[in-house]
C-alpha cells in the first residue's frame, strides 16, 4: 500500500504513547479523509514496541493484543508476554482477580468519599494480567454479574472484506463467543 | 385526494418512504444522486441555505422567550422536515431532537390527520405526548405544513425544553410518576392554531396545566413565531430553486449523508461486537405507600447494550435483558431512544454538513416489547424515560473509542458517560406569590472522559447540550431569586482516576435566600450510588456517583456577616462543619434523585456531577502529568501517593526513585490479594448458587433470565443447573 504521510508514522508513534502535542492531535482530528495506511502504520508501531515476535492482529486495549501463533491459532497476549488463550474467550477469565467489597476498599480509589459506590448494591472488580500486573479492566456490578466480554472483533471481515487483505487462516468460526467454555471446563475439575 | 405529491396521502408517502428503504438499502430507493453529481456546487448552496434559514429562525426567535433553558443553555430548535417527516436541516441546539420528527409526523399520518382535523396551509400542530414520538413531556414540539400550491412540500418545527410540566414535582424533570397521568401536562397531537397564529384558548392550558405558566406561554410564543418565520424562509427557497429540485434535493441529502457516515466507520471503526453496561436504582419503596400499590417498591434498572459494527458499516444495538416496564419514571418508547441515543453518535462519527435523520437509516436496535424502553402500556409514565435512555446514548461513545482505538485512531476516542444533576424548585414568596422555576447548569458543564491518549478536559463539555456552559448564573438568579449561587469550585481529587484521568467536576453551591412562605427542591441525577458506568477503559476506574447535598439550619448568614469564607461546593462544606466554622443542624446526602426537599432560608444546596472515567492504569500515569496535577491543586499529594503510587511535595515535585519504589509494592500489593479467574469463578458461582444478594439484585436477576439471551449467558457462566430458579 502507498505511504500515506499526512499524518506520519512518527507522530502515530507520539500518540500511541501520549506525547503528541495538542495541536498536532487536532490536526489529525480534523484530517479528512483520514490516512488510509492508518491501520498498516500502527501495527508497525506497535510491533516495534513490544518484546515478542508474534504477528499482531489487532489491539483491543492498552496492553492485550490478538495475536497470530506461528502454529496456528490466534490468542490474546500481553505487552509483557503472557497469554491469555483463545482470543474468542473473555480474556477476563485468564486474570487474577480482586474484588473491592467494602467502602474502604473502594474508598482507596474512588478519592471522595461523599461519591463512592453503594456496597449493599455493587462491588468493583479488578481484572489483573497475571504476568505483569497491570490493572486491564475495572467493572461496578452486582455480586453474581457474569464477567462483561467487553470486545469481540470480527476480523476475518476486518482483514478480508474492509482491508482487502484476507488472513490466512479466515473461518467463519472465528466470529464466536467461545467465552462460556472455560466454565464449562472449570466445573468439570 | 391527497395533500402529498401526485395526489398521494401522507400515510401512503411515508409507506412507501418506508417500502422502497426495506427493498433497496438505500433511502429513498435513490441508487443514484442525480442532482448531487450534476452540480455539486449548487446542491451545497441548497443545503447551506437550509442550514441558514434554520439557524435564522432560531436565534431570532429565541429572543421571545424568557427561559433560560432556552435562550442560554441551547435546549432549543428549529427544523425542516420533508412531507414524509425526516429532518433535512436542522438549527443549532439540542441536534438529538430531530430524531422524533419521523415517528411524529408517523403518527399523524396513521391517526389521519388529513381527513379530520385537516392539514391546512397555516395550520399549527403541537405535541408532547411521548406515546406520539416526543422523548418526553418537557420536549414541546411545535410544527406547521409548508405548501407549494396544493401540495404538502414539507413541515418546520420548533422545539424547546420546558421549565415545569405540572407533575408531581416542581420542573420538567420529575422523578417520582407512577403513570402519565401523574406526569404532568400531556397533549397528543393538536391542531392549535390556524392562520399562522396560534389559537387562544392554547394559552389558558399552560396558565392552568404548569406552574410556569409566564414561561411556558412565551415558549409556545416563541416556537410559533420560529416556524412561521422559517416557513416563509423556505418559501424563498422553492421560489429560487424550483419545487421539483427542492423536493428531490431533501431526499438526495438523506442518502448522501447516510453513505457518507457508513463510509466514515468503515474507515475509522473494526467490525465486530462491543459491550457496554449500566445500573440504576429506583427507590419507590415507603415512598409512594399505599396511594400507587404498584410503585410502592424499588428496582434495579439493568441496562445492557451489545454493539455490533456490522460488516456492511450499519450499527445494530441490542438490548436483550433490558429490565422490564414498570409504574415509575423510566419508560421511553423507541423514538425517546432513537433521540437520545443520537446524541452519542454526533461527536463519534455524525458531524455531517446538516444534521438530519440520515442516522435512522444506518442505526438499528432491538429494543425488547414490554420492556422499558419498548412499554406495552399506553399509560407508562415517561417523564424522566430520556435520564435512563440518555445514559445509553454513551455505549456509541465508550464501544466507538474501542473500535477506533483498534484501528489506530486514537484521536477519535471519546469515551464519555451519562452525568448530570439539575433541580426543579417550587415556591411562595412572603407575599404570596406562587413560583416555580429549574435549572440545569450542571448538566452542561462536565469534565471530559480519559481518553486514549491524553486526559480529558475540565468543565469541558456536555453530552445532550452542544452549549457545554454552565448557563448564566445572574439571569438564573433573576428568575430563581431563592437560589443565591455563593460557590462554584473544580473540586481536588474528584475525577476518574487512570492513566488518562477524566477532568474534574465542578462543585455547585447555592445558599436559600428568603423563600419566604414555602420552599421545596427536587433534584435530579444520572446515578444512584451504583455509579454512571459499570465498565472502565482498558482499566481506568469508570464514573462515580452525583453528590447532592442539603444542608438545614446553617449558621451561614453568621459566617458572612462576620467576614469569614463561605463554601464553594460540598468539600469545602465538610471541611467546613469538621473544623467548626460551619454548623449545620440537618444534613441530607443523595447520591440519586431527591424526593421534593422542604427547604428555609440560609439552608446550602450543593450539587455536583459525579467524575467521568479514567482511562488506563492509573500506576502507569507519567510522573510529569503527576507533578503539574499537584502543583496546579487538581491532584492532592495525597491522591497522588495513594491511587498513582507517586511521592511529591506539596508543590509537586516528584521523587522518582521512591514513586517507582512504591509503584513496585503497589503491583506487589495487587498480586498479594488478588486470586486467579477460576478461584474468583468458585467464590461467585456459591454466591449464585446461594443467591447472597441484596433483594432489589435478585428481583433484577429474576426480571432479566427472563430474556433467553441473558438466562443463557448467567447459566452458562455460573454453570448452574436447569432446575436452577430464583
Amino acid at each position: 500500500m502507498e505511504r500515506d504521510d499526512r499524518f506520519s508514522k512518527d507522530n502515530l508513534k507520539r500518540l500511541v504513547e501520549g506525547t503528541l502535542h495538542w495541536e498536532e492531535v487536532k490536526k489529525a482530528i480534523r484530517l479528512s479523509p483520514k490516512d488510509s495506511d492508518r491501520f498498516w502504520k500502527y501495527l508497525e508501531v506497535l510491533q516495534e514496541r513490544v518484546p515478542w515476535n508474534d504477528k499482531i492482529l489487532l489491539r483491543i486495549s492498552d496492553h492485550l493484543y490478538i495475536v497470530a501463533k506461528e502454529g496456528g491459532g490466534r490468542v490474546t497476549k500481553c505487552d509483557c508476554g503472557h497469554e491469555f488463550g483463545d482470543y474468542r474467550i473473555n480474556w477476563k477469565l485468564g486474570c487474577q482477580v480482586y474484588v473491592r467489597k467494602t467502602n474502604e476498599e473502594i474508598g482507596e480509589v474512588v478519592t471522595i468519599p461523599e461519591a463512592r459506590h453503594n456496597t449493599e448494591l455493587v462491588q468493583m472488580r479488578e481484572f489483573y494480567c497475571p504476568g505483569c500486573y497491570a490493572l486491564l479492566g475495572v467493572e461496578v456490578v452486582p455480586a453474581g454479574y457474569p464477567p462483561v466480554f467487553e470486545m469481540l472483533p470480527d476480523l476475518d471481515s476486518f482483514y478480508g472484506e474492509w482491508l482487502g487483505q484476507p488472513l490466512p487462516d479466515e473461518s467463519p468460526d472465528w466470529f464466536q463467543d467461545k467465552t462460556l467454555e472455560k466454565p464449562a471446563e472449570w466445573v468439570r475439575g | 385526494m391527497g395533500i402529498c405529491y401526485q395526489g398521494k396521502t401522507l400515510a401512503e408517502v411515508v409507506d412507501q418512504r418506508d417500502t422502497s428503504f426495506k427493498e433497496s438499502g438505500y433511502a429513498y430507493g435513490l441508487k443514484e444522486l442525480s442532482l448531487l453529481d450534476e452540480d455539486p456546487a449548487k446542491f451545497m448552496r441548497f443545503q447551506m441555505r437550509l442550514v441558514a434559514s434554520c439557524i435564522n429562525a432560531r436565534e431570532t426567535a429565541k429572543l421571545i422567550s424568557a427561559n433560560p433553558m432556552s435562550i442560554i443553555q441551547g435546549e432549543l430548535l428549529f427544523m425542516l422536515a420533508n412531507a414524509e417527516g425526516d429532518v433535512i436541516s436542522t438549527s443549532y441546539g439540542l441536534a438529538g431532537h430531530i430524531q422524533c420528527m419521523p415517528y411524529i409526523i408517523k403518527s399523524i399520518a396513521e391517526l389521519n390527520f388529513e381527513d379530520d382535523p385537516g392539514i391546512n396551509p397555516g395550520d399549527i400542530f403541537s405535541v408532547n405526548d411521548a406515546l406520539y414520538g416526543p422523548a418526553h413531556n418537557a420536549d414541546c414540539y411545535t410544527f406547521l405544513p409548508i405548501y407549494h400550491e396544493n401540495e404538502l412540500v414539507g413541515w418546520t418545527v420548533g422545539l424547546n425544553h420546558i421549565v415545569d410540566v405540572g407533575g408531581i414535582q416542581p420542573g420538567g424533570l420529575g422523578t417520582i410518576s407512577p403513570s402519565v397521568f401523574t406526569d404532568g401536562f400531556t397533549y397528543p397531537p393538536t391542531k392549535t392554531g390556524h392562520n399562522f397564529k396560534q389559537e387562544k384558548w392554547w394559552d389558558l392550558h399552560w396558565k392552568r396545566r404548569t406552574r410556569t405558566e409566564m414561561f411556558n406561554v412565551l415558549d409556545d410564543k416563541m416556537r410559533a413565531a420560529g416556524i412561521v418565520s422559517l416557513h416563509h424562509m423556505i418559501q424563498e427557497v422553492i421560489e429560487e430553486f424550483g419545487v421539483d429540485y427542492y423536493r428531490q434535493a431533501m431526499k438526495e441529502i438523506i442518502e448522501r449523508e447516510r453513505r457518507l457516515m457508513i463510509n466514515r466507520l468503515k474507515t475509522m471503526a473494526v467490525p465486530g461486537h462491543y459491550n457496554w453496561l449500566q445500573f440504576k436504582s429506583v427507590d419507590y419503596k415507603d415512598n409512594l405507600g399505599r396511594l400507587w400499590p404498584a410503585s410502592n417498591r424499588n428496582w434495579i434498572l439493568h441496562k445492557p447494550a451489545e454493539l455490533t459494527v456490522r460488516t456492511d458499516g450499519t450499527l445494530f444495538t441490542d438490548m436483550e435483558g433490558l429490565t422490564s416496564e414498570g409504574e415509575f419514571h423510566c419508560n421511553a418508547y423507541p423514538s425517546a431512544v432513537r433521540m437520545l441515543t443520537s446524541l452519542g453518535i454526533w461527536p463519534m462519527f455524525a458531524y455531517t454538513e446538516t444534521l438530519n435523520t440520515a442516522l435512522q437509516y444506518m442505526t438499528d436496535w432491538n429494543l425488547p416489547p414490554g420492556s422499558m424502553f419498548n412499554p406495552q402500556n399506553p399509560w407508562a409514565a415517561t417523564v424522566m424515560g430520556l435520564a435512563e435512555v440518555g445514559a445509553v446514548a454513551y455505549h456509541y461513545l465508550r464501544c466507538l473509542s474501542y473500535a477506533y482505538f483498534s484501528r489506530g485512531f486514537l484521536e477519535e476516542t471519546y469515551p464519555q458517560d451519562g452525568a448530570g444533576c439539575g433541580y426543579g424548585v417550587q415556591g411562595m414568596l412572603g407575599d404570596g406569590f406562587q413560583w416555580a422555576g429549574g435549572d440545569m447548569a450542571l448538566i452542561t458543564c462536565w469534565g471530559q472522559g480519559g481518553k486514549a491518549f491524553a486526559d480529558g478536559f475540565e468543565a469541558a463539555w456536555c453530552g445532550p447540550n452542544p452549549e457545554p456552559d454552565q448557563g448564566e448564573v445572574e439571569l438564573s438568579e433573576f428568575l430563581q431569586p431563592t437560589q443565591l449561587n455563593i460557590g462554584r469550585n473544580m473540586i481536588t481529587d474528584f475525577c476518574g482516576h487512570g492513566k488518562y484521568r477524566s477532568g474534574l467536576e465542578i462543585g455547585m453551591m447555592q445558599m436559600i435566600n428568603q423563600p419566604g412562605q414555602a420552599l421545596i427542591i427536587a433534584t435530579f441525577s444520572g446515578t444512584s450510588g451504583m455509579g454512571g458506568a459499570a465498565l472502565g477503559m482498558c482499566g481506568g476506574y469508570p464514573r462515580s456517583n452525583d453528590v447532592i447535598i442539603y444542608a438545614h439550619d446553617t449558621n451561614i448568614r453568621e459566617v458572612i456577616d462576620q467576614g469569614g469564607h463561605y463554601p464553594r461546593d460540598f468539600v469545602e462544606m465538610r471541611q467546613m462543619i469538621d473544623d467548626g466554622t460551619l454548623k449545620v443542624g440537618n444534613m441530607e446526602l443523595f447520591n440519586c434523585p431527591t424526593p421534593s426537599i422542604p427547604c428555609g432560608d440560609g439552608d446550602l444546596f450543593a450539587s455536583t456531577s459525579g467524575s467521568m472515567g479514567g482511562w488506563g492504569d492509573a500506576l502507569e500515569r507519567d510522573y510529569g502529568l503527576i507533578e503539574k496535577d499537584v502543583k496546579y491543586g487538581w491532584i492532592s499529594p495525597e491522591c497522588a501517593k495513594t491511587v498513582y503510587g507517586t511521592v511529591t511535595d506539596d508543590s509537586g515535585k516528584v521523587d522518582s526513585q521512591a514513586s517507582d519504589a512504591l509503584r513496585e509494592q503497589m503491583r506487589n500489593r495487587r498480586k498479594e490479594r488478588s486470586v486467579d479467574a477460576k478461584e474468583w469463578w468458585k467464590q461467585e458461582r456459591q454466591v449464585v448458587i446461594d443467591k447472597k444478594w441484596h433483594e432489589d439484585m435478585h428481583a433484577m436477576f429474576v426480571d432479566n433470565c427472563k430474556y433467553e439471551k441473558f438466562r443463557n449467558e448467567f447459566m452458562g457462566m455460573w454453570q448452574l443447573p436447569e432446575e436452577y430458579t430464583f
